[in-house]
């Protein structure tokens, strides 16, 4: 075998190996194998077009089009490069975002090597965002989160450069480191617990027991308060919840006793109410009954009087003075018919005639100042005919009663002159006396 | 721990549209055949 088919075929070797690892996405690792193939064969189209391929998946899309464009120059047809070259030509605005974010990815590196990380990591993030494929910009991007400890932002672009390209060595690197941070944030929190426990030897075992928490010593005193709150509790829900309802229903059966008795303290009222009216109808129907027998009562004594009268009357024996004391006793109202016609016939035979003669003697009596006999005798005149003399007789005993101090009959005597009699010469005098006696009893008052 | 600095230098500006040209003529071609040319050259 000569040896340029030995380079040949180790050429081939390296590129077999290069598509399996290329399938795998190990592009590093592709990468490494595909260049070996090229050192063996640099006329090896297919290894170089795979190499351009590797790079395109990284998102070097200027290396990858070396790659074909060199591939290109050593076969110019029946090559898959040209193929590559023109896709990626078809779309130049997307190329030209591409070579932007690539020119800005320099720019980063820049602004690191002059302590500008914060305006690096903002514009990786950009790059990021108009080419995802790009992995040495996921990769820087890492690299600064990890600088500036942000752990979790750091993790989750490596998780994403490591989906690219799975044997990368700078993500790999950079993957354990944020491991190692991990795994000693671990052993730290781990050694702060040990602290609460305690590790001795008994024999060949090695003991390890928590170290007593004050909050363990304090778990007996915790229960009881525990259990006082519940007690707490518990009481505040039955003061709260439970009594109210209790009294309510209490309060019910209070109401509905009271609006019992209120009832029955009404019916009872109503009751009393109408025994009270019949009480009083008893009464009234008694004191009527009461007044028909004084009536009867007095009936029967005018008719006894007048009979007695009338046989006197007619006897002729008797003084007038004697029957005209049995005649007032008659009440004519209460007689009948023929029986008033004959107290009218006596008594329009006997009161003129004792009318004058007691009256002449009132005036006497009055003249001697016997105010006494005098209204006795004026009170007679009045109760036969009271407006005698045209109301003198009337007012004469007015003047009796004056005389005698009685100033309330007096004035009431003098009114009804004043009343019944107008325009006589009595009532002028009454009505003068009237003023006498107002004037007396204004002295009295002032007395 | 990381070293920041030492880092950053394995990061490598990426070759832009523009470097095309230039990375195609740079590209170093050499492969094992050249090599034994070399040296039978030098042999001789």
């Amino acid at each position: 075998m000569e040896y340029t088919e030995k380079l040949a075929y180790q050429s081939n070797y390296w590129y077999n190996d290069g598509l399996k690892k290329a399938n795998i996405r190990d592009l590093s690792g592709a990468i490494v194998s595909l260049r070996k193939s090229l050192q063996f064969n640099r006329e090896n189209v297919m290894a170089r077009n795979l190499l351009g391929l590797v790079y395109y998946g990284r998102g070097e899309v200027v290396e990858a089009l070396v790659e074909w464009i060199i591939s290109k120059n050593f076969r110019s047809y029946e090559n898959i490069a040209n193929y590559y070259i023109k896709k990626v030509q078809e779309t130049p605005s997307e190329l030209e975002t591409i070579n932007q974010a690539i020119h800005k990815y320099n720019q980063c590196l820049v602004y690191c090597q002059q302590n500008g990380e914060d305006l690096a990591i903002i514009q990786l993030k950009k790059v990021i965002a108009a080419h995802p494929g790009f992995l040495k910009a996921h990769q820087l991007l890492a690299l600064l989160y990890l600088h500036t400890e942000q752990y979790a932002k750091a993790r989750q672009i490596l998780r994403r450069a490591h989906k690219m390209d799975i044997t990368n060595e700078i993500t790999l690197n950079y993957m354990h480191e944020l491991n190692q941070l991990r795994s000693q944030k671990v052993a730290k929190l781990k050694e702060e617990k040990g602290q609460h426990t305690v590790t001795y030897n008994l024999g060949n075992e090695t003991i390890i027991q928590p170290v007593s928490a004050s909050l363990k010593d304090n778990a007996a005193v915790l229960t009881i308060v525990n259990i006082a709150i519940g007690i707490a509790v518990g009481a505040a829900v039955v003061w709260f919840l439970i009594a109210p309802a209790v009294n309510q229903k209490e309060s019910q059966v209070v109401n509905k006793s009271v609006i019992s008795l209120s009832e029955q303290i009404a019916a009872k009222d109503t009751q009393i109410e109408t025994l009270k009216k019949e009480l009083e109808s008893y009464r009234s129907t008694s004191d009527e009954t009461e007044s028909a027998l004084q009536t009867a009562s007095s009936t029967q004594e005018s008719y006894e009087a007048l009979l007695k009268v009338s046989r006197q009357f007619d006897g002729g024996n008797t003084s007038n003075a004697d029957m005209l004391e049995g005649l007032l006793t008659v009440n004519p109202d209460a007689l009948g018919e023929q029986a008033k016609s004959v107290y009218d016939e006596i008594a329009g035979e006997l009161f003129p005639v004792m009318c004058n003669r007691l009256y002449e003697q009132a005036k006497s009596s009055m003249a001697e100042n016997d105010y006494d006999s005098a209204v006795t005798d004026l009170e007679r005149v009045v109760r036969m005919d009271e407006g005698y003399d045209d109301g003198a007789a009337l007012k004469l005993l007015g003047d009796a009663y004056t005389g005698k101090k009685d100033e309330e009959n007096a004035k009431a005597t003098y009114e009804r002159v004043v009343q019944n009699y107008a325009g006589t010469q009595a009532a002028e005098d009454a009505q003068k006396a009237l003023s006498g006696v107002g004037g007396s009893q204004n002295q009295d008052n002032n007395e | 721990m990381l070293n920041f600095e030492e880092e950053l230098k394995k990061f490598k500006p990426s070759l832009e549209v523009e470097d095309i040209e230039k990375a195609v003529y740079e590209e170093d071609l050499t492969d094992m055949t050249d090599i034994f040319r070399e040296m039978l050259e030098k042999t001789k």
